[in-house]
């Protein structure tokens, strides 16, 4: 492409815009907005994720022992578990470091497990913690264990643990069906609102056939046009989110402390990667989309 | 320079636009295409700079077989063929001289190379002086000529004009009819399809007839035959 030509492009895309002023504003507004909803439930879904994956880490087996096993039991016990091949972690807790645990947890109050200390008072039972290789499949391994030999019994939150899967599958399932369906409509509302500027532009376009310009040459100004509102377009969106992220994030971190969130310069850099080549990408696509049925004259 | 054997057209409905046409247009020639309404005039040219495809037959431009073109030759076609329309078909958003500068911006010409033939072209057409108004400051007769300058400031070897005087007076269709002939003077090919009879009948030029898509006449220095 010639500089001379380039410029030409640079130029007619720019008159063009400002030509169609409103119309402008508004392919602009639509890729701003869809591209805002698709970056907020991106955020939403990457967080939720990360809960999940927080949660799923945090989910695990406690089994306790059973008091009157002997010592040989309790050996074979440990054996089965370590080459149970769903169990991914097998980790001891006497009762000593559970009571040590069971201290520190209560903090200022630990004082009120004095004379429970020891070998005789310590009411504690020793224990196995178990995670699952996937977490999901905790229900099953526990139900399984449960009648191993030497097993006083066996707990795993059983009544918060899958609900919350489900509950967390669900929102994902909604969040990608959600986000599948909306780029479409992005697309497909661009494809329209730039066709609108070029249907204005179709005397324009069949002259510069008639006097015998390339189709290259009638596209280009187009392409241009398309892609600078779409990065503008994406552009508000990136800035919108950013300050929008950050005081959720502050609000969050002050009110509900057990939600792990992704910080917010992670978020933009994403954010920029991802809404930027898309709103550049979905402008040329209307473009060319809508120029294609003007060229044939 | 323009040679067509055996044209045939069809549109999609099966009506016959034209029918196995055979001419031939040698340079410098000025030729009226005349006829009734739907007689195949437009038909015709519109095959002439390749906007529509026959469904038999040949046209041959400069010794080339347009009719097997591949797409992107179809612009070097038209930059050495000047269209002129009914309708004008000016961009009102611009002024003349961009309208006529138009031509050569989309060929790719250098802000030098506008600037010295864009005036040219409009001295020609007699509208030097309107170079910066609007279109719709201008009259038809006016705009017809912005329209005639936009179609030769490239100097195409071929000018093609459609119903050029359809939409004007006849004292003002005398004067764009007078324009195309010192454009044929200084060197072009000019082709016009009109019903205009008092016009064909001054000029005493080539008359070509077309009567329901067919050639019914070709006469040197003709008059309009009302074959309808």
């Amino acid at each position: 492409m010639r500089v001379r030509s380039l410029c030409y492009f640079l130029e007619e895309a720019l008159k063009s815009i400002l030509r169609n002023g409103w119309m402008s504003i508004a392919s602009v507004g639509v890729v701003a907005i869809t591209l805002l909803i698709l970056g907020s439930f991106m955020i939403i879904s990457i967080n939720v994720n990360l809960f999940t994956e927080d949660v799923k880490e945090q989910v695990q087996i406690v089994l306790y022992i059973d008091e009157t096993a002997n010592e040989e039991t309790r050996l074979e016990l440990e054996r089965r578990l370590v080459s149970h091949p769903d169990l991914e972690e097998v980790r001891f807790v006497s009762k000593d470091e559970a009571m040590e645990r069971l201290k520190q947890k209560m903090g200022d109050q630990a004082y009120l497990l004095e004379g429970y200390e020891g070998e005789e008072d310590n009411p504690l039972r020793d224990s196995y913690e178990l995670r699952t290789t996937v977490p999901e499949d905790i229900t099953a391994v526990a139900q399984q264990i449960k009648n191993y030999p030497g097993v006083g019994y066996v707990d795993y939150g059983s009544g918060i643990v899958e609900p919350l899967f489900q509950f967390t599958g669900l929102i994902r399932l909604i969040g990608l069906a959600f986000m599948a369906g909306l780029a479409v409509t992005a697309v497909f509302l661009i494809a329209h609102t730039i066709r609108l500027t070029v249907y204005i532009r179709r005397k324009e376009i069949m002259i510069m056939k008639y006097v015998g310009a390339t189709d290259w040459f009638i596209r280009w100004p187009f392409i241009f046009e398309g892609s600078f509102l779409g990065m503008t377009g994406a552009i508000i969106p990136v800035l919108i989110i950013f300050y929008g992220y950050q005081a959720a994030v502050l609000w969050i971190q002050n009110n509900i402390h057990f939600i792990p969130l992704i910080p917010p310069q992670e978020i933009t850099t994403e954010m920029i990667k991802l809404l930027l080549p898309l709103g550049v990408g979905l402008g040329v696509l209307g473009s060319v989309i809508s120029v294609r049925r003007f060229l044939k004259v | 320079m323009i040679e067509i054997y055996h044209l045939h057209k069809e549109y999609e409905q099966g009506v016959a636009a034209l029918k196995d046409i055979n001419l031939t247009i040698d340079r410098g020639e000025f030729v009226f295409i005349v006829g009734a309404s739907g007689a195949g005039k437009s038909t015709l040219l519109k095959l002439i700079i390749r906007e529509i495809l026959p469904n038999k037959g040949s046209i041959k431009i400069f010794g080339r077989d347009i009719v097997r073109l591949k797409n992107r030759e179809i612009p070097l076609l038209r930059r050495n063929i000047g269209m002129v329309f009914q309708d004008f078909r000016l961009l009102q958003d611009r002024n003349i001289f961009e309208n006529v500068a138009f031509t050569l911006r989309v060929t790719g010409a250098s802000t030098r190379e506008i600037r010295k033939r864009v005036p040219l072209a409009l001295s020609l057409v007699g509208l030097k002086e309107k170079a910066f108004k609007k279109p719709n400051e201008l009259s038809g007769g006016e705009q017809q000529r912005v329209c005639v300058a936009r179609a030769i400031v490239n100097r195409p070897s071929i000018l093609l004009a459609d119903e050029p005087t359809g939409n004007l007076d006849p004292g003002t269709s005398m004067e764009i009819m007078n324009l195309l002939h010192d454009i044929n003077v200084r060197g072009a090919t000019v082709i016009v399809a009109t019903h205009a009879k008092d016009l064909v009948d001054h000029f005493q030029k080539r008359v070509v007839v077309l009567e329901y898509g067919s050639l019914v006449s070709d006469q040197e220095r003709g008059v309009y035959i009302n074959a309808r």
